[in-house]
């Protein structure tokens, strides 16, 4: 006579879960053990009983229609959403890649970049009301709420006057980037103060080196600002979803540059940041002009 | 649906479409199974509109998965597994409301999902919550077995849904119907 059996395998034979020369040999045991014979009635009986009572919660109807249409629905919006967050993605995609190679031109997050930047240089530059040391010509301009800039065709740098005088900050100021003027047409700008977070200078001191990005920034942005009711949608919604991402990264490599003014790594990588921005604020301007996609 | 939201359908890749599921397509799949996870989602949040929330979001998971979900044997085991996540999930955010319930009853009943007479309806809904209250106090993975046990699933299939050991389910189906039996017949279930 073989073992006694225990509750699993009881339970696995009921349910037809046992490999089948272990089926025959329960049946045996079964046709002759009394004990195991009882325990097998009160499992069915009791299989009997939670089979009675969970059937009714399973018994109701589904609203098989109403499903099928929730779900088309879900699955149509979800095919919509793919498609956006894949341009997304290719432009974030673009943003940290050109991070690391700041070549690539192609990039649609560094438009958001280049943008946000350009924005930041401004409020910077704004908000610093300092005096220019003197007469320079590659100084950025800019008067509060009053067209500054004024065009000057792709190699020339705008001369211009800093509003305020209270701050004192020395400023070194650098030829800006040849490439980040390679798109011209510049026209009278109208600097307008974002409200999209910013780096608050509060008191604002540019880094070494950092103005004449800005001032390239600022007039490419101006050019693209100046036709975006022409960009695509698409590309518009592109650079509001960036915005904060590419705000963050920003700010993080300026911090990290200002916070170790004798890393030259520091600020190399923020230069690169910057020049990221600067390229990519060409592409945009390129594609713009050129009737393109932006990508 | 506007121009662009077509050429954005458009220029998506084919491989997001609704392609096969192992040998099912997601339609198959939906046919075949949303009727298992309707259920199950209902049995454990308790509520219909939630479990029709919970089914929704399963076969969005499902579709947004079709690469990488199991084969056909397999699919109903998966789609269970995320509902029972998915539905547990939502119980956390929702209180159990019978109230929401009552109403999306009352709302069904007049499009025909239930035709019962009203005192055979409440019949049956006293047993059903009679049973939902010895549900409640069997401990889990022992009440989920008992559930997926009784929407039909092999022991494989249980296993995979509750990530719990083949050979471990009979035993935790014996010891769900036990204490099944000893609690519904204290509630007065066992008539």
């Amino acid at each position: 006579m073989t073992r006694c059996l225990d509750e699993a395998k009881l339970q696995s034979y009921f349910d037809g879960e046992l490999p089948i020369e272990q089926m025959e040999s329960v049946t045996s045991h079964l046709a002759s053990c009394a004990n195991c014979a009882a325990a097998a009635r009160e499992l069915e009986e009791e299989s009997a009983l939670v089979m009675n009572a969970l059937a009714m919660e399973f018994e109701a109807s589904v609203p098989t229609e109403r499903l099928r249409q929730r779900i088309d629905e879900a699955v149509l919006g979800d095919r919509l959403a793919v498609a956006r967050s894949s341009e997304t993605t290719r432009g974030l995609a673009g943003f940290f890649s050109g991070l690391l190679n700041f070549g690539a031109h192609r990039m649609l997050g560094y438009a958001s970049l280049a943008v946000v930047l350009a924005f930041a240089a401004i409020v910077v530059v704004v908000k610093m009301k300092s005096t220019p040391p003197a007469p320079a010509p590659e100084q950025v301009a800019s008067n509060l709420g009053t067209p500054a800039a004024k065009n000057t065709d792709s190699k020339a740098v705008t001369p211009a006057t800093l509003n305020g005088s209270e701050n004192t900050q020395s400023i070194k100021i650098q030829t800006p980037t040849a490439k980040s003027a390679s798109n011209g047409n510049f026209r009278t700008v109208k600097y307008v103060v974002p409200s999209a977070p910013t780096p608050k200078p509060s008191p604002v001191k540019l880094l070494p080196g950092e103005r004449s990005y800005l001032q390239t920034i600022a007039r490419l942005d101006s050019t693209i600002q100046s036709n975006k009711k022409t960009m695509r949608p698409a590309l518009q919604v592109e650079y509001e979803r960036n915005l904060a991402v590419v705000d963050r990264a920003i700010a993080a490599t300026r911090s990290a540059a200002k916070s170790n003014p004798s890393d030259p790594d520091a600020a190399d990588f923020m230069f690169a940041a910057y020049q990221s921005k600067v390229d990519l604020l060409n592409t945009i301007a390129d594609a713009r002009v050129g009737g393109g996609r932006g990508h | 649906m506007n121009g662009q939201a077509r050429a954005l359908i458009e220029s998506m890749p084919n491989d997001i479409g609704t392609e096969a599921v192992g040998p099912l397509s997601f339609d198959e799949a939906f046919t075949l199974h949303h009727r298992a996870v309707f259920r199950t989602a209902r049995a454990v949040v308790r509520d219909s509109a939630l479990a029709e929330d919970v089914t929704q979001e399963v076969f969005l998971r499902l579709y947004r998965n079709l690469n990488s979900t199991p084969g056909e044997d397999l699919l109903r085991a998966w789609l269970l597994r995320v509902t029972l996540n998915v539905a547990r999930n939502t119980l956390r955010g929702q209180s159990r409301s019978m109230v929401r319930d009552n109403e999306y009853h009352k709302s069904t009943t007049e499009t025909g999902f239930f035709v019962d007479a009203p005192e055979e309806d409440y019949e049956r809904r006293q047993a059903i919550e009679e049973a939902r209250r010895a549900l409640d106090k069997i401990k889990e993975p022992m009440r989920s077995c008992l559930l997926l046990k009784q929407q039909g699933l092999s022991y494989r299939e249980i296993a995979v849904s509750l990530s719990l050991k083949e050979t471990n389910i009979g035993s935790l189906v014996a010891r769900g119907r036990k204490e099944f039996a000893r609690v519904y017949g204290k509630i007065g279930g066992k008539r």
